[in-house]
């Protein structure tokens, strides 16, 4: 035996003792019994095995990987089954299947057929022969919601975006008035905000001109598209700092589970 | 059991409201408080139905009282009674409107089952009642009426968009007829492209894998379609090339999709027997179960070369990190705005919004796909010279103008 | 009519489904309703096939024996046994009430809610180790990248004193000022981007999604 298949034996029985000890020490505590014991176990036990992961890839975090994608895939295949195709499709198109069901028929609808061939010519891809009629499916999904977000991204992103942009590049300007007497600069107040409105206008532009495909980013174009790529990275680093802080409480949450759930050490 | 407690408080409590408020009427009749005089009532009351929706609502003004902020000042608000007669069936309408307002909007339900349906093409009248704090005294404006609720046509409100959609449609087509004419068009330079087919010669190389994730977007987010056309392209190169290719799918829909885009790829490279419908497969519609099976394939088969295309979220960083920790080159794209920063640092290349757009046709560098970049830029170039005009126009207080881009909703 | 028909829906939807946002009546509202309804249900079908590619490809591990075959027996049944719970034979249906089975809620609490929380937790590490990849650049663009994403990140650090004050303004000031117009211009270009290939969709133009015989 070498060396490695020695120290996986090893902690492989560390674990069944930890784990097993957990199972027995937690189902023996007052206000636990012996399937939530072992089911709390199991948890801590995923946890660490997908922790594990940072060390390196080993059994442990293959066998939570296997499992998690197994038991994922059949939860959303389940939901799926019963909210939509047994909570609005069967309502629709058969009694008979809603009372094998026990859900409440709401009523002959001829265009809940619609659906259901689609969906069966979906599964036709399984035959060669017809897996063809399979492209109805899809083209009617693509085509809908190709539709619906045309209108999506226009409506929502792009007016919104556009119209925001309309910002006086000097604020508060009442007019230049006789000597300027009803301009004044403070540093703090309408400077910076016209300073800011410059930068975001310059930024915006600049921004729109990286963007520009079909002309090449030579001269001033490319002074500007330069500029562009820079105010980007700029955005790029302080929205990646500003993001740390909150990854790094997802762990103090996880860490709080193995500690204060499954040990009991934190209170 | 306490939330059992708190339901039976609840009710209790439910039972006991209008004993007290009987409770209170009483004493206030006792203590004989003057009495407030009824307040004038509104006057002016039109209605009409509400513009630019499906119906099911009509819209009431009226001229506010003269207790209403002046004189008694003793208007609270105003509510408002309906019948499906001129002279009786009058019957209170949930909603109020707040003192000072002289404008209310009648919404029902839209279909028979719906709580209070309010049905189309059915003659209403109202009263409009200034009320006061005595739930006594009131007046009630005369009646008005009949109006009927209809469903528009066309939605006046949403013409911006409309011009944007039809403007743009303009555009683009007209690029791409003269593109099909075989008018030349330049495209810049896109790093990240440019590096998708040294990356496959690298993979054939090494005789390791290709992997391509689509992301989390269903196959009808715009930037999954976009991620299709790119996915065409890597697969026929990687069938020329006959190196490996991996396509673990979050989405059921996607993944038949992509088969199908690999398959006719493998086709037209004429290579059809390489293909097989496990190259691309479904994994699960858990985003994180999903990052956990794309990770273990990363470190397992060690691809030599991971690409991102598509939408992504918190999983972008799972993904691109542990690709760069396996050492593969990695390139990415994405429609999601907060992921870019993840892919920037952890990729090798990472296309930019748009960018991800302009892929596919760089990379097919089929004229009619490059018509539309083309299109794309002069959308851009109308932006900024509309921005400027908005600028202008802040600046300059041209109210008209603002207003024009406010009516989009 | 193997090709024409796919293309002809993807037109005729995609033009309904523009038209339909301009008409606010009912009809429109319907159609609308419709069409998004019939998506969803064809969605299971979907769903379908995707459980079939699972089980499919996971049994060719097995079956061929490929180094870690052991591991897809998991997948099948934690598959299986999810599957089961959810139907939930003994007990009589009623919408989600198959769902409502002891174990299939247990499986999930104890299995996909651990493994999630802490798949997602470890992006704490993984941003650490980006950071430090970052720190590595040696291009000009990434070193302001990790100029902007330094500022950010030590704003809170109290033994900075007034430094970090300043360092609090400045990143107050970069995530409205320059981050805003970087968004807007990424946003905009995006729009345009996701209209044309839209319409490139709608067109027929860009039809990869269809395959082709």
């Amino acid at each position: 035996m070498n060396n490695s298949r020695i120290w996986s034996i090893v902690i492989f029985a560390a674990a069944v003792l930890i784990f097993g000890l957990s199972w027995i020490i937690i189902g023996s505590q007052a206000g636990h019994n012996l399937t939530d014991a072992f089911l709390v176990t199991v948890a801590a036990f995923l946890t660490l095995s997908i922790l594990s992961f940072l060390y390196k890839d080993n059994p442990y975090y293959k066998f939570a990987e296997h499992l998690f994608v197994g038991v994922s895939a059949a939860y959303w295949m389940s939901v799926g089954f019963w909210s939509t195709f047994v909570g609005n499709l069967l309502p629709r198109i058969s009694p008979s299947l809603c009372t094998y069901f026990g859900v409440p028929y709401k009523g002959f609808d001829i265009f809940f057929f619609i659906p259901l061939i689609l969906g069966v010519f979906l599964l036709m891809r399984l035959s060669s022969k017809m897996g063809w009629l399979s492209r109805w499916s899809l083209a009617f999904i693509v085509g809908t919601t190709a539709g619906l977000n045309l209108i999506r991204y226009l409506r929502s992103d792009f007016i919104s975006q556009v119209s925001n942009t309309f910002v006086p590049l000097v604020t508060d300007w009442r007019g230049i008035g006789p000597f300027f007497s009803d301009f004044s600069l403070s540093i703090t107040g309408q400077f910076a905000m016209s300073l800011s409105n410059w930068v975001i206008f310059v930024g915006v532009f600049c921004g729109l001109i990286y963007f520009f495909f079909s002309k090449e980013h030579k001269g001033a174009f490319g002074y500007a598209s330069r500029m562009g790529i820079w105010v980007l990275m700029i955005t790029f680093g302080a929205s990646f700092g500003y993001t740390v802080m909150g990854r790094v409480s997802l762990l103090v949450g996880r860490l709080t589970f193995l500690f204060h759930d499954w040990l009991g050490l934190v209170k | 059991m306490k939330f059992k407690i708190m339901i039976l408080g609840c009710l209790l409590l439910a039972l006991a409201l209008p004993a007290l408020a009987q409770d209170s009427v009483k004493t206030v009749e006792a203590s004989a408080i003057p009495a407030i005089s009824p307040p004038a009532p509104a006057t002016n009351v039109t209605a009409m139905d509400s513009p630019n929706d499906n119906g099911h609502s009509l819209t009431l003004r009226w001229t506010l009282s003269a207790d209403d902020g002046a004189g008694q000042k003793t208007v609270l608000g105003y509510k408002f009674l309906r019948s499906f007669f001129p002279d009786s069936g009058f019957v209170l309408r949930e909603g109020m409107a707040p003192s000072g307002s002289s404008e209310y909007v009648d919404m029902g339900g839209r279909k028979p089952d719906d709580r209070d349906f309010m049905p189309n093409d059915t003659d209403y009248y109202y009263i409009v009642r200034a009320i006061t704090a005595d739930s006594n005294v009131y007046s009630d404006s005369p009646v008005i009426g009949p109006v009927k609720a209809v469903g528009q046509l066309y939605n006046v409100g949403r013409t911006l968009v409309l011009v944007f959609v039809l403007c743009f449609a303009a555009i683009t087509i007209f690029f791409i007829r003269r593109a099909r004419k075989g008018a030349k068009l330049f495209v810049r330079r896109l790093a990240g492209i440019e590096a998708v087919d040294e990356a496959i010669g690298r993979a054939t190389e090494m005789g390791k894998p290709i992997l391509y994730v689509l992301g989390l977007g269903t196959a009808a987010d715009i930037a999954t379609i976009a991620s299709f056309t790119i996915l065409g392209r890597v697969a026929k190169k990687v069938a020329e090339y006959q190196t490996g290719l991996i396509v673990p799918c979050y989405d059921a829909i996607v993944m038949t999709v992509a088969q199908e885009t690999v398959r006719t790829a493998y086709l037209d490279a004429g290579r059809p027997d390489a293909y097989n419908d496990d190259m691309v497969y479904y994994v699960t519609s858990n985003q994180f179960a999903y990052v956990a099976a794309v990770n273990g394939t990363m470190l397992r088969q060690l691809p030599a070369t991971n690409i991102y295309m598509g939408t992504f979220y918190a999983e972008s960083l799972l993904l691109a990190e542990t690709g760069a920790l396996a050492g593969s080159v990695q390139i990415s794209g994405t429609d999601q705005v907060a992921q870019i920063p993840f892919f920037v640092v952890a990729c090798d290349y990472t296309l930019i919004g748009e960018e991800l757009y302009a892929a596919s046709a760089y990379l097919s560098r089929e004229p009619i796909l490059l018509g539309s970049l083309k299109a794309q830029d002069y959308g851009k170039a109308a932006i900024i010279v509309i921005s400027i005009l908005g600028i202008i126009a802040s600046q300059f207080r041209w109210n008209w103008f603002l207003e024009l881009f406010k009516a989009g909703n | 009519m193997k090709r024409q028909v796919p293309l002809m829906l993807v037109f005729t939807l995609a033009l309904v489904m523009i038209v339909q946002y301009f008409v606010p009546n009912d009809f429109s509202l319907d159609t609308n309703e419709f069409l998004l309804k019939w998506i969803i249900i064809i969605g299971i079908f979907a769903m379908a096939l995707g459980i079939w590619s699972l089980i499919r490809v996971s049994y060719e591990k097995i079956r061929r024996r490929v180094p870690g075959w052991q591991y897809p027996i998991a997948t099948l049944l934690g598959l299986a046994a999810m599957i089961v719970f959810g139907f939930d034979y003994g007990r009589h249906f009623y919408t989600q009430e198959g769902l409502e089975n002891y174990m299939f809620i247990h499986l999930f609490q104890y299995i996909i809610i651990p493994i999630q929380a802490t798949m997602f937790s470890l992006l704490a590490f993984y941003i650490a180790s980006a950071a430090y990849r970052a720190f590595r650049a040696r291009s000009v663009l990434a070193t302001v990248l990790l100029l902007a994403a330094l500022i950010v990140m030590l704003r809170f650090n109290p033994y900075l004193g007034t430094f970090g004050v300043y360092l609090e303004k400045t990143t107050s000031w970069l995530l409205n000022v320059p981050n805003l117009a970087a968004k807007r211009a990424i946003i905009i270009g995006l729009g345009l981007g996701a209209v044309a290939t839209a319409l490139k969709v709608m067109l027929g133009i860009e039809r990869a999604y269809l395959g082709r015989d």
